[in-house]
């Protein structure tokens, strides 16, 4: 680890994490820390466990082993059970924004609505401080005057802009982006990376799972290479991306960058 | 044959009577049902099987016997215990029957919605049950409104069926005055129209409502 990092505070940590799906250990032994304010970014092929760990870290995936903390405090809790891990786990995951590579956007409420509905049910907010908020969130994606249309009448980068904003409005801690351009056509690509680079601006903690190759070497502070449920690599993006130490590593590069460009 | 219509003409008044007591009984049935539907879905879809299970032998009861014979068995049946208003047995009837129907329609797409917006809310901080009532059923229901509405249609046509239990319906309030008037062929001829009229209302409306939804979906 750099030494920048080190000296930050931790805002997610996951320790010794272990995932298995029946005999397939997808999760080996994961251990990532990411400091407030930092970007991370995750690369490696599919089926690497990349997608499982970050899906983890909001405990979609239910880990097997190891822990994983949000600002200090235990996500995963193998102690607790019934309404009382639901209200739990429900106070972390407001701290915690993600954003799926589907969008996955309500598609029965209007865009403002999709970014507010969360702010009113879970916090309480009357309807019109919700309203401000919810339109400062699209102006900070810049889809304001797409407010009150629904998502599908959005192109696939606006619906990721309107996703983004979606989880922005409960004011999260960290920012965890599965694949957010896979699921985009190239052209819409990049006003999507725009508005994480903003983000990045402003010092928000994101954990990024990408095939964005040249993205994340631009935004990241730290980037990870995982093949196998394990990292393989991690280093500063400039030395994954230019001059990688592992062989591994560099085939994958190789063959991704290749492709691409 | 000659066609005479002034009794149906004369009758005409009672005949709407039966119209106002058939859709008295088909506003009942419908809210009984969708709601009661959505209700029967969601728990046999969401909780153990020990709730579930029963719930889905009701609707499998209610969806393999036939309404006539759910009618007579809580009107003649039930009524060796307790006296219930024949109106009061045909909602009730009518609205289990369509119950399990629209219950099962309500399955299938709330079974439908993508794992993906389940997920979605829950990463937002949302549980599981403010999940399924704010993200998944109505998104379920927007998804229903063409099979509903052709539930509905053939349950306004199924009220006419109470009249076997003395529900004075359309097709009920017409037997008094076929039987003085001999004239049944133009009494049928009137409320199949009526039917027609009142169907083709329900269809526009259903349609609407599906424009309405279209681009919710």
């Amino acid at each position: 680890m750099s030494t920048e990092q080190s000296t930050d505070t931790p805002m997610v940590e996951v320790r010794n994490v272990h995932k298995r799906f029946g005999d397939l250990e997808v999760l080996k032994g994961i251990n990532l820390t990411v400091n407030r304010g930092k970007i991370i970014s995750i690369i490696g092929p599919s089926g690497s466990g990349k997608s499982t760990l970050l899906r983890s870290v909001n405990h979609l995936e239910v880990i097997d082993e190891g822990a994983i903390l949000l600002d200090g405090v235990q996500v995963n809790r193998p102690d607790m059970k019934g309404l009382a891990f639901e209200r739990h786990i429900n106070t972390i995951r407001q701290n915690m924004g993600m954003v799926f590579q589907h969008f996955n956007l309500f598609p029965h409420l209007s865009t403002i609505d999709n970014v507010t509905l969360a702010p009113r049910k879970l916090k309480g907010m009357d309807k019109k401080a919700a309203r401000e908020l919810g339109m400062q969130q699209l102006e900070r994606v810049g889809l304001a005057e797409k407010a009150d249309v629904f998502p599908n009448w959005l192109s696939g980068g606006q619906k990721q802009r309107v996703a983004i904003a979606r989880a922005l409005a409960m004011k999260p801690k960290v920012m965890l982006f599965d694949e957010a351009t896979s699921a985009l056509d190239p052209e819409l690509v990049e006003e999507v990376n725009r508005v994480m680079r903003s983000l990045a601006d402003e010092h928000m903690t994101m954990l990024i799972v990408t095939h964005e190759m040249s993205f994340a070497r631009d935004v990241s502070d730290w980037a990870l290479f995982m093949d196998g449920g394990v990292v393989v690599e991690e280093c500063t993006p400039d030395k994954l991306f230019s001059n990688p130490d592992q062989e591994r590593t560099r085939n994958f590069l190789q063959k991704h960058l290749g492709n691409n460009h | 044959m000659e066609f005479d219509f002034t009794p149906v003409v004369t009758y005409f008044p009672t005949l709407l009577k039966g119209v106002g007591v058939g859709s008295l009984v088909a506003i009942a049935v419908a809210l009984m049902s969708v709601i009661g539907g959505l209700v029967v879905a969601v728990i046999s879809i969401y909780t153990k099987k020990l709730v579930s299970w029963p719930l889905r032998f009701f609707i499998w009861l209610f969806m393999t016997t036939p309404l006539l014979l759910q009618l007579y068995f809580l009107y003649f049946g039930l009524g060796e215990w307790i006296l219930i208003p024949a109106i009061v047995v045909g909602i009730l009837g009518l609205g289990f029957h369509y119950m399990a129907y629209n219950a099962d329609i309500f399955i299938a797409t709330i079974k439908s919605v993508s794992d993906g917006q389940y997920e979605a809310s829950r990463s937002l901080g949302f549980g599981h049950w403010n999940t399924i009532l704010y993200i998944i059923v109505p998104q379920a229901f927007i998804r229903s409104i063409p099979q509903l509405g052709n539930n509905m249609i053939l349950m306004v046509k199924d009220t006419s069926v109470l009249s076997a239990i003395g529900v004075a319906e359309l097709v009920y309030a017409s037997q008094y005055a076929i039987s003085v008037s001999f004239r049944p062929f133009e009494f049928f001829i009137v409320i199949a129209l009526m039917y027609y009229v009142i169907n083709i209302l329900m269809e526009l409306g259903q349609a609407w409502l599906e424009r309405q939804t279209a681009y919710r979906r």
